[in-house]
C-alpha cells in the first residue's frame, strides 16, 4: 500500500444530459412539448495519480470540468465511466466512510451554516465526524495558532468577511484531521493579504501533517507558490499533467526585456531594432519593453543591441508570465498530453 | 438507519430555521394572529353589521291607500319605518337601495275588508338584501297584526271565542347542544384554517432547506459530509414537519383562547338583542381530535413540499412551483364547507377533503369511528408515498444538481 498512489484515476468520464432549448417564441412553445437533449461530456476519459503528501494544482478555464472532477473525487457525483480509488475507497460506493478521511472546501460555498455562529457549526461537524472532545479542543488550538480564528468563532457566518469565512471553512474541513484535502477555488475573491494567509496555512499543514492537497484555482500565483505539479484540463480533457517547471521549460518561448531610457532623445536610435522584426512597446513614461522569441535571438544579443543603440539607465529581463502560457494552452496551442 | 445522524441534521436545521425570520413569521406569528382576527374580528363585524342594519330606519313607500284611512293609520303609526312620498319608479328605487320596500294597497281596501271581500296587499322588496328584509318584516308584522285585530273584532262581534281561529300556538326551540350549533355554523371553517396553516407553516422551511440550500451553495458541502442522503432527507423532513405541526398547534391553541374570549365579548355585545345564535362553543377534546387528524396531512404536505422544492434551483423558482399548490389545497377544503357535502366512504379517500370533512364532524361532537379510521389510514398512506418520493429524489443527481 505504501508505494501505491493515494489517488488513482483511470478513464474517468462524466456525461450530463443537457436540455436543448429552441430559439424564439415558437421554439419556446415547441420546447414545452418536444424536449431535445444533448449529451455534454464534462469530463472525458481522464487519468492521473497523486502521491501521499503531494500538493497538486488543477487548473482550467470556466466549465473545463474541474469542479465536476472534484465532485466525483469527493463522492458527490457518480462517474458515468472509469475508475477512482482514493485513499483506498471508491468514493461514490463507500461515500460515508470515505468522506471521513477527506476534507473538502468549496471556495464559493461554505459548509458552515449561514445564520448560526461559527462555533455551533464546528460543534455540529465534530458530532458528524465523531471527533472526541479532546481532539477537538486540541485542533481548535492549532487552527487558532495558524489561522487566528478565535475572534470570530461566535459570529454568524453571514457577518464574516470572505477571508474570515474561508479560514473558518478550512478549519471545518480539517476538523477531523483528514489525510487528503480537496480545495475548489480556495482563494477566489480574496484580497492579497487573505490569499497569503491561506497559502501559508496550506503549506503549514502540508508540511506538518503530510496532508495531500488537490486544489483547483484560477489564480496562478496559488500554483506557483504552492504546487510543484499541475494538471491542466479543458473541454473535459487533461491537456497537461506534470511539473510546473517542465511546463515552463517546454512552453516558455518568449521573454521580455523591460528598460528605461535616460531621456526621450534616445528613442529614435531604437528604430534599428524594429527593422529586425522586434516590436517595441511603450509601458509608461520612458519605460519600454520588447517581447522576443528565445529561439530566434539570445537574451545576451538583444541586451547588447539595446545598450549599443540607446542610453539606458535601468533594464530588467523577465520570463513570460505563467498566465500567458496558460492562455496559449487554452487557446489550443499544441501540447502533448504528457504524464510524468 | 442511524437515528443519531438524523438527529444531527434535524438539530442543525432547527437551529438554522429558528434564526430565519420568514420561517418564524409563517410558523408563529401568522397562526397566533389569524385565529383571534378570524373569530373575534369576524364575529364582532357580523354582530356590528346586523346591529347597524337594525338601527337604521328603512324608508318605505305606500302606493295607493288614499281611500283606506284605517290601514293608512296603522302603517303611518309604525315607528320602525319611515314613510316617504310615493313615486312611480319605486321598483327601481328598491333595486338601487334608495328605499327599502313599498306597500301596494289596492283601491277600496278598507271597504273590501268591511264587506268581507278577498283582497291582497303586496309588499315590494329586494330579496336577499338585509335592510329590505328588515323593512319587509316590519311591514308584514304590522299587516298581520292588523289582520289579526280585524279577525278578533269580527269574532267578538259575533260572540265567538278567539281560540276558534287560533286553536294552538307554535314555538320553535333549539335542542342541539351548543357545540353542535357552533359546529354547524362555523365548524367547517376551523379545520380549513388549520389545514391551510399546516401547509403555509411547512412551505418556507421546505423551500429554505432544499432550494435555499442550493442557492446558498451549501448543498454540495452537506452532501460531502459523512451523513448519508437518507439521513439528510429524513432530518430535513422532520424539521419541515415540526414547522408544519407547530404552526397548526399554535393555530389550534390560539383558536381555543380566542373562542374563550370571543364568546364572552360577543355575548356582551349581542346581549339584549335576539342573537342567541352567536353562541360559540368548542370542546378541548374535539380540538385535540382535529389536531390528531391533521398530523398525517402535515406529513403529506411536508414531504410533498420538500420533494417539489428540491427540483428548484433557487428560492424564487421554488415559490413559483409551490404557489399553484395553494388552490389545490384550498379547493377541497372549500368544498367541505359547501352545504350538503356529507362525509362518505368515497370522499374519505380524497386527501385534504376527507380530513376537512371529518374535522367538521368532530367539531360538532360527532365521531364516525369507521370513517375516522379509514381517513387516518388513507392519509397515512398518501403521506408515506410522498415521503418515499422525497427520499428517492434525494438520491437523484439530476435533481440535486439540476443545471
Amino acid at each position: 500500500m505504501a508505494d501505491s498512489p493515494l489517488i488513482s484515476v483511470r478513464d474517468l468520464t462524466k456525461t450530463f444530459r443537457s436540455f436543448q432549448r429552441r430559439e424564439g417564441l415558437w421554439g419556446g412553445i415547441v420546447n414545452l412539448v418536444l424536449r431535445e437533449y444533448r449529451e455534454v461530456h464534462a469530463v472525458e476519459r481522464i487519468g492521473f495519480s497523486i502521491e501521499r503528501g503531494e500538493m497538486v494544482g488543477y487548473i482550467g478555464p470556466n466549465g473545463a470540468g474541474k469542479s465536476t472532477t472534484i465532485k466525483m473525487l469527493t463522492g458527490i457525483l457518480v462517474p458515468s465511466g472509469g475508475e477512482i480509488v482514493s485513499n483506498g475507497f471508491v468514493p461514490w460506493r463507500q461515500r460515508t466512510n470515505y468522506v471521513r478521511t477527506i476534507g473538502v472546501v468549496f471556495g464559493q460555498r461554505t459548509q458552515l451554516w449561514w445564520d448560526i455562529a461559527v462555533i455551533e457549526s464546528l460543534k455540529l461537524l465534530r458530532r458528524i465526524y465523531d471527533v472526541s472532545e479532546r481532539d477537538f479542543a486540541e485542533r481548535m488550538e492549532t487552527f487558532d495558532e495558524i489561522l487566528g480564528i478565535r475572534d470570530y468563532l461566535n459570529t454568524p457566518v453571514r457577518k464574516l468577511s470572505l477571508g474570515e469565512r474561508m479560514r473558518c471553512d478550512l478549519a471545518a474541513a480539517l476538523l477531523h484531521n483528514p489525510p487528503l484535502l480537496f480545495l475548489d477555488e480556495p482563494t477566489i475573491g480574496l484580497d492579497v493579504v487573505a490569499k497569503d494567509h491561506i497559502r501559508r496555512f496550506l503549506r503549514a499543514i502540508n508540511q506538518r501533517y503530510q496532508t495531500t492537497i488537490l486544489l483547483t484555482t484560477h489564480d496562478l500565483d496559488d500554483i506557483e507558490e504552492l504546487c510543484r505539479r499541475i494538471m491542466i484540463i479543458d473541454h473535459g480533457q487533461l491537456l497537461y499533467n506534470g511539473p510546473l517547471a517542465m511546463l515552463k521549460q517546454k512552453l516558455l518561448r518568449t521573454k521580455q526585456v523591460k528598460f528605461a531610457l535616460r531621456d526621450q532623445t534616445q528613442l529614435p536610435g531604437l528604430s534599428a531594432l524594429q527593422r529586425d522584426g522586434l516590436k517595441l512597446e511603450r509601458v509608461d513614461g520612458l519605460t519600454y519593453r520588447i517581447l522576443f522569441d528565445r529561439s530566434r535571438i539570445s537574451t545576451a544579443d538583444l541586451v547588447r543591441q539595446i545598450l549599443g543603440l540607446a542610453e539606458v539607465h535601468d533594464l530588467l529581463i523577465e520570463d513570460e508570465p505563467i498566465e500567458e502560457i496558460i492562455k496559449r494552452i487554452y487557446a489550443g496551442e499544441a501540447l502533448e498530453k504528457a504524464s510524468v | 438507519m442511524s437515528l443519531r445522524n438524523i438527529g444531527i441534521v434535524y438539530r442543525k436545521e432547527l437551529m438554522d430555521s429558528l434564526r430565519d425570520r420568514r420561517t418564524l413569521i409563517s410558523m408563529v406569528v401568522v397562526p397566533i394572529l389569524i385565529m383571534p382576527l378570524l373569530t373575534i374580528g369576524l364575529g364582532v363585524l357580523a354582530v356590528d353589521i346586523a346591529g347597524k342594519a337594525k338601527q337604521q330606519i328603512p324608508e318605505v313607500m305606500i302606493l295607493g291607500g288614499a281611500d283606506s284611512p284605517q290601514l293608512m293609520a296603522q302603517l303611518t303609526a309604525l315607528k320602525d319605518i319611515e314613510i316617504v312620498p310615493s313615486r312611480p319608479d319605486y321598483a327601481d328605487e328598491i333595486s338601487n337601495k334608495q328605499i327599502r320596500a313599498a306597500v301596494e294597497i289596492p283601491p277600496g281596501f278598507d271597504a273590501a275588508v268591511q264587506s268581507g271581500q278577498p283582497v291582497t296587499v303586496k309588499i315590494d322588496n329586494y330579496q336577499g338584501d338585509l335592510n329590505s328584509g328588515f323593512a319587509t318584516d316590519t311591514l308584514r308584522k304590522a299587516l298581520r297584526d292588523y289582520r289579526d285585530a280585524t279577525v278578533s273584532r269580527r269574532l267578538e262581534s259575533r260572540g265567538l271565542p278567539v281560540t276558534l281561529i287560533t286553536p294552538f300556538d307554535i314555538k320553535d326551540q333549539n335542542v342541539a347542544p351548543p357545540e353542535k350549533v357552533t359546529g354547524a355554523e362555523i365548524g367547517g371553517l376551523i379545520p380549513y384554517i388549520v389545514i391551510l396553516l399546516c401547509m403555509t407553516g411547512a412551505m418556507y422551511p421546505a423551500i429554505d432547506l432544499t432550494a435555499g440550500e442550493k442557492e446558498r451553495g451549501t448543498m454540495e458541502t452537506i452532501l460531502s459530509s459523512p451523513v448519508s442522503r437518507l439521513h439528510l432527507v429524513l432530518g430535513k423532513f422532520l424539521m419541515v414537519l415540526t414547522a408544519s405541526l407547530a404552526t397548526a398547534a399554535l393555530a389550534v391553541t390560539s383558536m381555543g383562547v380566542s373562542f374563550g374570549i370571543g364568546r364572552r365579548m360577543l355575548m356582551s355585545m349581542a346581549s339584549g338583542s335576539d342573537s342567541g345564535a352567536m353562541q360559540l362553543t368548542i370542546t378541548f377534546k374535539s380540538v385535540l381530535a382535529v389536531f390528531g387528524m391533521v398530523v398525517p396531512l402535515a406529513v403529506l404536505f411536508s414531504a410533498a413540499l420538500l420533494a417539489i422544492s428540491l427540483h428548484a434551483k433557487s428560492y424564487k423558482e421554488a415559490q413559483s412551483y409551490i404557489s399553484p399548490l395553494i388552490p389545490i389545497i384550498i379547493i377541497p377544503a372549500v368544498v367541505s364547507l359547501l352545504p350538503g357535502v356529507e362525509l362518505n366512504a368515497h370522499l374519505a379517500l380524497i386527501p385534504v377533503l376527507n380530513t376537512s370533512l371529518v374535522s367538521k364532524e368532530i367539531i360538532t361532537g360527532t365521531y364516525h369511528w369507521k370513517l375516522i379510521v379509514l381517513i387516518f389510514a388513507s392519509s397515512c398512506a398518501y403521506a408515506a408515498i410522498a415521503l418515499g418520493i422525497a427520499v428517492k429524489l434525494f438520491q437523484r443527481e439530476d435533481v440535486l444538481f439540476r443545471t
